[in-house]
């Protein structure tokens, strides 16, 4: 019986696609960072090591004083001290609340600024200048205290792109499952389980409980 | 000859008094302490939450802007325990016109902060139990409520004091 060309090229074609598909799809996974217990982990937002013993998601908001204290009272030190040293990955997740007319904007220059890689210094100067940009709305103005024109120029055209807030929404989602109520709101993953804290912490306290985390078997 | 029945309106607000401040003492006391962080076990989980908490309220006393962030603090440590202290005492009626005349100090002194918070449009949380609760003119309007039963509690146990118990044995002459 002589052989069908068009099926065994249906045939050949479809494998192929397959194939690509497949490879597409590891490829995809691959690229974004696997922690076990968290999903949707924006790289950018996201420090340290990835296979660090605990994963700490700190949900917060741009205009919310206790998560300026917060960052002020432990960011430094915890990234010098657990981040740094490969003890903790630690990701930023944005949970506007709706009684702060411009955390939304904030936080969509942040990411914009998070993806040019520049997310440390436009989060330290918004948190430091919290007072001021809170009462007249001037978060651009803000921002560009701390980066060059040229790297502005991207930020804008990506707040201007409109494709952040999906990304805000996904950590405000996340942040519901985990019952979320208040900013800030830490959320520890170490060996399996996951411990959600509501409220500020000092440094001295975190520092205790994160060496009790990491000394338990 | 009237005589005063043992159960009157006096004894009566005497012992809702009792029983509502009572327990709304006690649960502001360990709400403040183990809410909303409520990891209990193992130990040094415990103590994280309540660290927690306490920070938490601390934060909570200083936004009213009274007291300085030092007073803060020490008012964040102490204020839960002598809650829980004051409403168990409240409950059992061990030594009442004591623990009633402090309560209704207290009482008025939760009353003028809010007012005062209240009237000057601050926008803050309330502070009263562990969670987040917006202070509005609800929360005046609640806090005068128990305020006005713990001072006729108060009132009413002095009243009581002075009056003997109609069923009581004469005194021997």
């Amino acid at each position: 019986m002589r052989e069908d060309p068009v099926n065994r090229r249906r045939f050949t074609t479809g494998t192929m696609l397959f194939c690509l598909l497949s490879n597409l799809s590891v490829l995809a996974a691959r690229a974004m960072p696997q922690v076990e217990g968290v999903t949707d982990i924006d790289p950018h937002k996201a420090f340290g090591s990835k296979n660090a013993p605990i994963t700490m998601e700190i949900f917060s908001d741009f205009q919310c004083p206790a998560c300026k204290t917060l960052f002020t009272s432990t960011n430094r030190q915890l990234m010098d001290n657990y981040v740094s040293t490969g003890k903790v990955y630690l990701i930023h997740r944005d949970f506007p609340l709706p009684m702060h007319a411009y955390s939304r904007i904030a936080a969509r220059y942040a990411r914009a600024a998070a993806q040019i890689g520049k997310y440390e210094p436009v989060e330290q100067v918004l948190f430091q200048n919290q007072e001021k940009w809170e009462q007249t709305g001037d978060v651009d103005g803000t921002v560009a205290t701390v980066l060059s024109a040229a790297e502005m120029t991207k930020v804008r055209a990506l707040v201007k792109g409109g494709t952040l807030d999906a990304g805000i929404d996904k950590d405000s989602a996340l942040g519901q499952i985990y019952r979320v109520s208040q900013t800030p709101t830490t959320v520890f993953h170490s060996k399996g389980q996951t411990y959600p804290f509501a409220g500020v912490m000092t440094y001295d306290m975190l520092k205790q409980f994160l060496d009790q985390l990491l000394s338990q078997k | 000859m009237m005589q005063s029945s043992p159960l009157n309106a006096r004894r009566a607000i005497i012992w809702i008094g009792r029983l509502v401040l009572g327990g709304i003492f006690v649960y502001a006391g360990f709400s403040k302490l183990l809410l909303p962080n409520a990891h209990l076990w193992p130990m040094f989980m415990l103590k994280f939450s309540v660290s927690m908490n306490i920070a938490s309220f601390a934060q909570q006393v200083e936004s009213y802007k009274i007291i300085s962030p030092e007073a803060s603090q020490l008012v964040a440590h102490a204020l839960p325990f002598v809650e829980i202290v004051l409403g168990l005492l409240l409950l059992i009626g061990w030594r009442l016109r004591i623990w009633a005349t402090a309560i209704t100090v207290i009482m008025a002194g939760f009353l003028a902060a809010v007012t005062r918070a209240y009237l000057l449009h601050m926008d803050i949380n309330c502070g009263c139990f562990g969670v987040p609760e917006k202070l509005t003119g609800m929360t005046v309007v609640r806090d005068s409520a128990f305020t006005a039963l713990a001072l006729l509690m108060t009132v009413f146990a002095f009243r009581e004091a002075r009056e003997p118990h109609p069923w009581s044995a004469p005194e021997k002459v």
